[in-house]
């Protein structure tokens, strides 16, 4: 135990492709919370962890800064998720985002018998993709703005905006909660 | 009752902060997968998205830090039910529990123990309030745990707080902590 | 046997035989993480612990925290077969409806000291799980109580006290101790208190009062 990421992954890169087990164990739970509540089901989030861990590896030589392999392959998972999201939209499935949907049943309150585990689950699914994806990583990864611009592509206002309007939103759902 | 804004995302966030397990046998199916295939050609087409890869970064996560460590402070978050591991009996519910110390001059601390397979990369503590306190919740279900903390890499260190795990097999301390029920 | 019934059960029995041997060699993947003669010696034991309907789990995470700690392959073979050892000692002190939760906890109390005629008579005097009486147990004489001391103040409060009330009897003879009390009265006094209060918590539930 102890062994960094950037010996596992040299070791990798040498041809032990054992050691990347050891990798994977080490990502698969904290990387798969967010697969988790990017996706909103356990069968899509672990099928985008396991695509991300299989492409991390095909391109294992492009990983120019072994030690931050980490952020590296968060980096995969986020984008495996997007491509995730976008395909179940299509398919028309649980999380698609549809304007008209936040005007529909409200979210029940914390008395009503329903765990705060459906509720915050509920809300989550409601949020635009990309407004989601920026709370996640803000607030439950707690990354700084400038790791995020990195990790998506997107620029640091930007994801204020999003990081913002989930917020609102959320906000907004929880007190319609509350009311009823 | 309308709680401050604030209050309610921190109370969602740290909801969401709460560790999750994923399956291990993904891992299996992870290196089947590409043991199964051919080596990857270099310059193979990867796709746009990736090209930042390629770009010097400055990224601070560490395996050991960064992304981030699980909730503190259950007990303000309504406890929803978790899932069992894999040894419990199906019935037998989890609760969370929270596991603290006080270590002013430490830089990493992970909880180690046999709710994680004594992984030290799995559960991070998570520094909160004063500098000094370190915390981290694990949901677990009725047995007998035991656990340590790892700090800074190096040194084991048992929980002042909890009975001593008596069994000098490894030589390292370790703790001991019960969680009632789980009758037959 | 008649010779028909043999050709037709023989390679049937045979079929079933590969079939077990099959699964026992379904290594847990975690134990991927000690070398090969290790991991070896652990899934046997391992195996032969499931094959006699004993927990599995404790004896993975003893040898996964062997690995973590750095210990030879040697000293993590002979704490998993202690381990295995003791709580097959249990199912057989426990009586084969113990849980696996009660039967760790046995196999801890057993290691401290505690005899098996001790967790008999616990089985006998309780009817609600016996995962907390044993691991205070347990804990009291790592903390340095008499085992006969422990033994004895947990027996006494095995019938009647709910899970709390045996860990606040826990944490106060610790306390005791911590403050200079020698463990057996720390232990004989915090009893007394705990039965006490278990008592009076027991008068409170009678039928009648709401």
């Amino acid at each position: 135990m102890g062994t960094s990421d950037a010996a596992l992954v040299r070791r990798v890169q040498t041809g032990d492709t054992s050691a990347y087990a050891d990798l994977v164990a080490r990502y698969r739970d904290r990387l798969g919370r967010y697969a988790l509540h990017m996706l909103g089901n356990r069968e899509d989030a672990e099928e985008a962890l396991q695509d991300a861990f299989v492409r991390a590896h095909r391109s294992l030589e492009r990983c120019d800064d072994p030690e931050r392999f980490g952020a590296w392959l968060y980096g995969i998972l986020v984008n495996r998720c997007r491509t995730a999201g976008a395909r179940a939209a299509r398919r028309a499935r649980r999380f698609v985002h549809d304007p008209a949907a936040l005007e529909s049943a409200p979210l029940p309150g914390p008395d009503a018998g329903v765990e705060w585990d459906d509720v915050v689950r509920r809300a989550l699914a409601r949020l635009a993709p990309e407004s989601r994806e920026a709370f996640l990583l803000k607030h439950v990864d707690e990354l700084e703005y400038e790791d995020m611009a990195r990790l998506t592509g997107a620029g640091v206002s930007a994801l204020k905006m999003r990081v913002k309007r989930a917020r609102e939103q959320l906000q907004a759902m929880l007190k319609e909660a509350e009311r009823v | 009752m309308f709680e401050p804004v604030d209050d309610v995302i921190e109370r969602i966030a740290r909801h969401l902060r709460r560790p999750v397990q994923i399956d291990p046998a993904l891992d299996r199916r992870v290196m089947r997968e590409i043991t199964a295939l051919p080596a990857p050609a270099r310059g193979g087409p990867l796709g746009e998205a990736w090209r930042w890869l390629r770009r010097p970064h400055q990224l601070t996560l560490t395996p050991l830090s960064g992304l981030a460590a699980a909730a503190a402070l259950a007990a303000v978050v309504l406890l929803s039910r978790l899932d069992s591991t894999p040894s419990a009996s199906p019935q037998a519910e989890a609760r969370a529990f929270q596991f603290v110390l006080v270590a002013p001059r430490a830089t990493h601390i992970a909880l180690v123990g046999d709710f994680n397979d004594w992984d030290a990369t799995r559960t991070p503590m998570h520094r909160t309030g004063s500098e000094a306190l370190w915390t981290a919740v694990v949901p677990l279900v009725p047995g007998r745990y035991h656990y340590a903390f790892f700090v800074d890499g190096s040194r084991w260190l048992a929980d002042p707080s909890a009975p001593v795990a008596r069994d000098e097999d490894y030589g390292a301390p370790s703790s001991v902590l019960t969680v009632g029920g789980g009758g037959s | 046997m008649r010779p028909a019934l043999t050709r037709t059960l023989l390679p049937l029995l045979a079929a079933i035989v590969v079939a077990g041997r099959t699964a026992a060699q379904q290594t847990d993947p975690r134990l991927e993480r000690l070398d090969a003669a290790t991991r070896a010696a652990v899934a046997a034991l391992v195996d032969s612990a499931r094959r006699a309907l004993l927990p599995t789990e404790p004896l993975v995470q003893r040898a996964l925290e062997g690995a973590t700690k750095r210990a030879s392959g040697e000293v993590i073979a002979t704490a998993v077969r202690r381990l295995a050892a003791d709580l097959g000692k249990a199912r057989d002190a426990l009586g084969s409806t113990a849980s696996p939760a009660e039967l760790n906890a046995g196999a801890a109390a057993l290691r401290a000291g505690a005899s098996p005629t001790i967790l008999t008579q616990l089985r006998q005097a309780r009817r609600e799980p016996l995962t907390m009486p044993l691991a205070v147990l347990a804990d009291l004489v790592a903390s340095g109580v008499p085992v006969d001391s422990a033994a004895a103040a947990v027996l006494a409060l095995a019938a009647r006290a709910r899970d709390a009330d045996l860990v606040e009897f826990r944490r106060a003879v610790e306390r005791d101790i911590a403050l200079g009390a020698p463990p057996a009265a720390a232990t004989a006094a915090a009893a007394t208190a705990a039965d006490v209060l278990v008592n009076a918590g027991a008068r409170q539930q009678r039928p009648g009062r709401p």
